[in-house]
């Protein structure tokens, strides 16, 4: 709108000048969006290729011709991933998986947090310097020997060993405390004058307070679970504790997965529908937590 | 005044993240040191009585392995490529974005799709797009008897079909479909830090130029890129750290084998080595996951070096 | 900086403790020869046997169907098994569960798994328990030997029963539970069509090709599932080395196998062959396809328990061509070698020498029951282990007698495995055997289909690079 306004201006005082800097903004526009729109499509291709894929038939699907849009719809082929890929054996896994270890990061990292953001303790800063420090490190460092610990333990294919070993994320623990840091602390010191408990405290006040974090940080653990892959191949090889990722990897290429893409595709738009709604509804909180995550400093 | 008081307060929130740290963080790295220095240490070996003795050997094998310099020149050379070419298309699509009004909204949702999909899945979807099913390809008794829908593209503008991840295929068009598939991936977190950032840039700024009337190039070099360069800065940094520890990408496209049929391992990574080396070879993939950790700490150094250097705050 | 080095340093001390415990937790698994206990097998005692597997469900009703009849005999034994996975999967698993102590009593295992869980001595070997004279009361009133008799040792198809003895060490490790092999599927419509000779040798194979490609250029003639196969197989018909189960295990860098894999190469080129992995996916999948369409096949060399999957469309009551089943081709047709492929069964070391027993009664009643044998055939399609098997009347009746190329295909490749009983070998097995195979597999595809101008420096390089590998990934 200003910008329309600034035009106007302009036009009534110099006019040679204006006619050619409308053309030229016009012009830098349509380039903008021709850029803008031809990246969009490209971004967006992979996903109208899997959707339409996944209604094919496997003839229509082979032609050497391909068609952009198929000519049978075979919503079929849904039915048969879902049975296939025992995808919802695998889905229930994932969510159990996903909800548990998202609350129980959950509470550990509100405690962490408030540890280093409001209490005083000798080697504090020392303490948190050494976790930032763990950060750098290569998580295929701890694979190995957190495979043999969790066999030691005998925790191999159960939920256990899918959701204990990464209960705790220093990045989290990280900026929790960065927003906890923004609270006054007059607010926790008037609550100490009032006899208000720490936990009390931390449910009432902070929490509340830090809500936006809180949710994107379930939201990212919640996305992790769905996406991780190599920790429950490695200890969870038993179908019973499988999770999507995995199973939808074995059950199309490993029997016979070159026989029937439009299948496997299906299988794939079903996995990454739940992940496309929980965007839709909550885009807002994801874009808050992945930018804030960033601008970290 | 709080402080004694605390003390043992705050032991006790810690306490969990501490004791599950200790046992899958801190274990883990002095365990590896010791498998690292093991010769020839494997778990299933230990369990059938065997004894390792010290030394570095693991090290040797791992540096003397004939695939080690094609993992780290994969590792490498896919950090190289997709790092610049990824942060570059950001920061355009990014000021493109913060410059237009209608649309906005729904083009910033569609470019952050790609980050709340399952990376193996799409991997899936890239592969069917350049797949190709026949026989003999390149050869003079080719058959082909699906071209894969980017090369149907490619014919309908007039080019020769390529063959992307098939038998016989070049290395060179295996690193094409990696390097579009990796920035495919990572334009979206970029996108949104630095559109963030654009948005955070003082308007003031942009008007003295327009003042000044200064061309928009110079408005570009001299304003926004040094003032974005606090975020320009962590997503290079991140993703180079990140661009080290490449794998699950390549799995996408090419499967467990790490590269096309008839050349596998042929696009394996760092992190594809350690995971090979880890059902046999404990010792053997400690090590160079040591190896590995060392890189990424220089690399990290220098970035950190030469970011304080270039960055405005 | 200083700070955070205190900090890490503090942390690691903090860890050692947890260092100690957790480093003396291995236990140990019980080594050396199994002694059979004087005593026999305790009848009374409750005894709880797992049984890891890869069947699937229709599989896994078969052996629900046997496992009440077992306990006709011994009602104190309690069968637990369960499906882990693929074979690969059983592996992994069971690797894994070595390592603390908690490995299952039976499992499917190929030649190369038992070498790995060898490594921690943690499988039985047999051969005091197939010698064993011990008699065993069974609960119908009848004994039996807890051993194998002779008349039972003679009633295995000799090339399956030997593989549990490729270890190198003289023992007997294994006892084959079910296999299959590979066969030659060809288009007989398409062959009668034209007048063409089924290939019995590899020469002959070039000629078909040769023909057919004449016939339909748009065809890929052969098409052969497992590279692996075709490079072990090709090893054992002209005598060549390829592994020593003892020594230096990896002997198959040498002139002649460098000779057949050039060979191939040359028909890869022209467009007489392919593979599962160089087309992309099974080579079935081309066999079977409509022969009027391009790039269909007319001859595939696959399982022989997958033929369901070498069966053409069906319209109406008929097939789009009749298919035939016959041996694979030969370098030497009067001496003529088959690979055998399929689950063998392993017993594990137990604190309870118990447990063994009741694990060795229940593998013996597996493999050497005919009736078991035959109805596990004809649901997976696998060829039954002992001799005896096709004798039973049911097993002949309905499955034998009708093999055709139809609907029947699946009985018609049992047939045709039975029939070449005499001609199965075995490899050697040690713990890297299946880095060897997974090598010549992928020397096999990167052979035929790399594109070069000096042949020979190429597939001279890709067998020294696959030698080396299998030196890495082995030593």
């Amino acid at each position: 709108m200003s910008e329309l306004k600034n035009k106007t201006m302009q036009e009534k005082d110099l006019k040679k000048v204006s006619a050619m800097s409308k053309i030229g903004k016009i012009v830098v526009m349509v380039l903008l969006y021709a850029f803008l729109i031809t990246m969009a499509v490209i971004v967006i291709f992979p996903f109208y290729f899997m959707l339409i894929s996944s209604v094919k038939t496997l003839e229509e699907y082979q032609r050497s011709i391909p068609t952009l849009w198929p000519e049978v719809i075979r919503l079929s082929n849904y039915v048969e991933a879902f049975n296939t890929g025992n995808l919802g054996r695998l889905f229930v896994n994932t969510m159990i998986v996903g909800i548990v270890s998202t609350l129980l990061s959950l509470v550990i990292t509100v405690l962490s947090a408030f540890a280093f953001a409001r209490l005083e303790f000798k080697g504090k800063n020392a303490l948190f310097a050494a976790l930032l420090g763990t950060m750098m490190i290569p998580g295929e460092l701890f694979t190995i020997t957190n495979y043999a610990t969790v066999n030691d333990f005998g925790w191999m294919n159960t939920y256990t060993v899918l959701i204990v070993p990464f209960l705790v994320s220093i990045f989290y623990i990280y900026l929790l405390r960065q927003n906890f840091m923004q609270i006054p602390n007059e607010l926790y010191l008037a609550a100490k004058v009032d006899g208000t408990s720490d936990i009390k405290y931390l449910w009432k006040v902070m929490i509340p307070l830090a809500l936006p974090t809180l949710i994107s940080i379930t939201i990212l653990k919640m996305m992790g679970a769905w996406n991780s892959y190599v920790w429950p191949r490695l200890v969870a090889n038993e179908e019973a504790y499988q999770l999507i990722t995995n199973g939808l990897r074995n059950a199309f290429t490993d029997v016979d997965g070159n026989a029937n893409i439009p299948v496997q595709m299906a299988a794939v738009a079903i996995v990454s529908f739940p992940l496309f709604l929980v965007f839709i509804f909550l885009r807002k909180y994801i874009m808050k937590g992945v930018s804030r995550s960033g601008i970290k400093g | 005044m709080v402080e004694s008081k605390h003390s043992w307060k705050a032991w006790i929130y810690l306490a969990p993240a501490i004791v599950l740290l200790l046992i899958f963080t801190v274990w883990p790295i002095i365990n590896t040191l010791r498998m690292a220095f093991l010769e020839g240490y494997s778990t299933m070996g230990a369990v059938g009585g065997a004894t390792y003795e010290f030394g570095i050997g693991n090290f040797k094998q791992v540096l003397e392995y004939k695939d080690f310099l094609t993992c780290l020149g994969n590792t490498m050379l896919l950090c190289v490529l997709t790092v610049p070419i990824s942060t570059i298309l950001a920061l355009l699509i990014a000021v493109c974005l913060n410059a237009i009004k209608p649309l906005q909204r729904l083009l910033q949702t569609i470019f952050f799709l790609p980050y709340v999909t399952n990376s193996i899945a799409i991997g899936m979807v890239f592969a069917a797009m350049f797949n190709m099913v026949g026989s003999a390809f390149g050869g003079e008794n080719e058959l082909i008897i699906t071209a894969g829908i980017i090369n149907n593209v490619l014919g309908f503008f007039g080019m020769d079909p390529v063959n992307w991840i098939n038998a016989g295929s070049s290395y060179g068009a295996n690193m094409v479909v990696m390097v579009v598939y990796i920035v495919w991936n990572a334009l979206p977190f970029k996108i949104l830090i630095l559109l963030g950032g654009l948005q955070s840039i003082n308007k003031q700024y942009y008007d003295a130029a327009k003042v000044d009337g200064t061309s928009r190039r110079r408005v570009f070099t001299r304003i926004t890129v040094p003032l974005l360069s606090p975020m320009l800065a962590y997503v290079v940094i991140t993703d180079f750290i990140g661009g080290f520890k490449e794998y699950s990408s390549i799995v996408g496209i090419f499967g467990e084998d790490m590269g096309p049929t008839g050349d596998p391992r042929r696009l394996n990574t760092m992190v594809g080595f350690i995971y090979d080396a880890l059902a046999n070879h404990q010792g053997r993939a400690s090590a160079a996951a040591l190896i590995l950790f060392g890189i990424i700490f220089v690399v990290t150094l220098i970035n950190l070096y030469v970011s304080k250097k270039k960055t405005h705050y | 900086m200083k700070k955070r080095f205190v900090a890490l340093f503090l942390a690691v001390i903090m860890c050692l403790p947890l260092f100690l415990l957790v480093g003396c937790n291995n236990k140990k698994t019980a080594a050396g020869d199994f002694v059979v206990p004087e005593e026999g097998f305790d009848t009374s005692k409750e005894i709880t046997i797992t049984f890891y597997h890869t069947m699937g469900a229709n599989l896994r009703e078969v052996l629900d169907k046997y496992i009440p009849e077992f306990n006709k005999l011994y009602p104190n034994i309690k069968i637990e098994h369960k499906q882990v996975g693929s074979y690969d999967d059983v592996r992994d698993q069971i690797k894994t569960e070595i390592t603390v102590g908690n490995q299952p009593n039976i499992a499917y295992c190929y030649p190369d798994h038992v070498a790995l869980y060898n490594l921690a001595k943690a499988v039985v070997p047999l051969d005091s328990l197939i010698d064993s004279t011990v008699e065993v009361k069974r609960d119908d009133g009848t004994t039996e030997v807890l051993g194998l008799t002779d008349e039972q040792k003679a009633d295995f198809i000799k090339g399956y029963y030997e593989e549990g003895k490729q270890f190198g060490d003289g023992k007997m490790y294994t006892l084959p539970l079910s296999k299959s092999t590979e066969v030659l599927y060809y288009n007989k419509t398409f062959f009668d069509q034209h007048g063409l000779k089924v290939p019995t040798t590899w020469d002959e194979m070039e000629k078909v090709c040769e023909q057919i490609k004449k016939i339909d250029p748009d065809s890929i003639p052969l098409g052969y599932d497992s590279e692996a196969n075709w490079f072990i197989t090709m090893c054992e018909q002209q005598g060549s080395d390829y592994t020593s189960a003892t020594g230096d295990h990896f002997l198959f860098d040498n002139e002649q196998n460098r000779a057949f894999v050039t060979r191939f190469r040359d028909w890869y080129q022209k467009g007489y062959v392919t593979t599962k992995e160089l087309s992309g996916g099974y080579t079935s999948d081309l066999f079977k396809m409509d022969p009027n369409e391009k790039g269909n096949s007319y001859m595939c060399i696959g399982s022989s328990a997958g033929a369901s999957y070498q069966r053409p469309a069906k319209t109406g009551d008929k097939y789009l061509f009749q298919v035939d089943i016959t041996t694979v081709p030969q370098v030497d047709p009067k001496n003529p070698k088959v690979i055998s492929q399929g689950p063998s069964l392993c017993i594990f070391n137990k604190a309870d020498p118990q447990e063994v027993l009741a694990s060795w009664l229940f593998v013996e009643f597996l493999t050497t029951t005919p009736a078991f044998q035959a109805d596990f055939s004809m649901t997976s399609g696998y060829v039954p282990v002992i001799k005896s098997a096709a004798e039973d009347a049911i097993y002949k009746s309905d499955f034998l007698e009708l093999a055709d190329g139809g609907d029947y295909i699946q009985a018609l490749s049992v047939k045709v495995g039975l029939q070449q009983e005499a001609a199965y070998y075995t490899s050697p097995a040690f713990n890297g055997s299946s880095v060897a195979r997974d090598q010549v597999g992928l020397l096999m595809q990167q052979c035929l289909s790399s594109k070069t101008d000096d042949v020979a420096k190429m597939i001279k390089k890709a067998f020294e690079d696959a030698i080396a590998e299998c030196k890495y990934q082995a030593g």
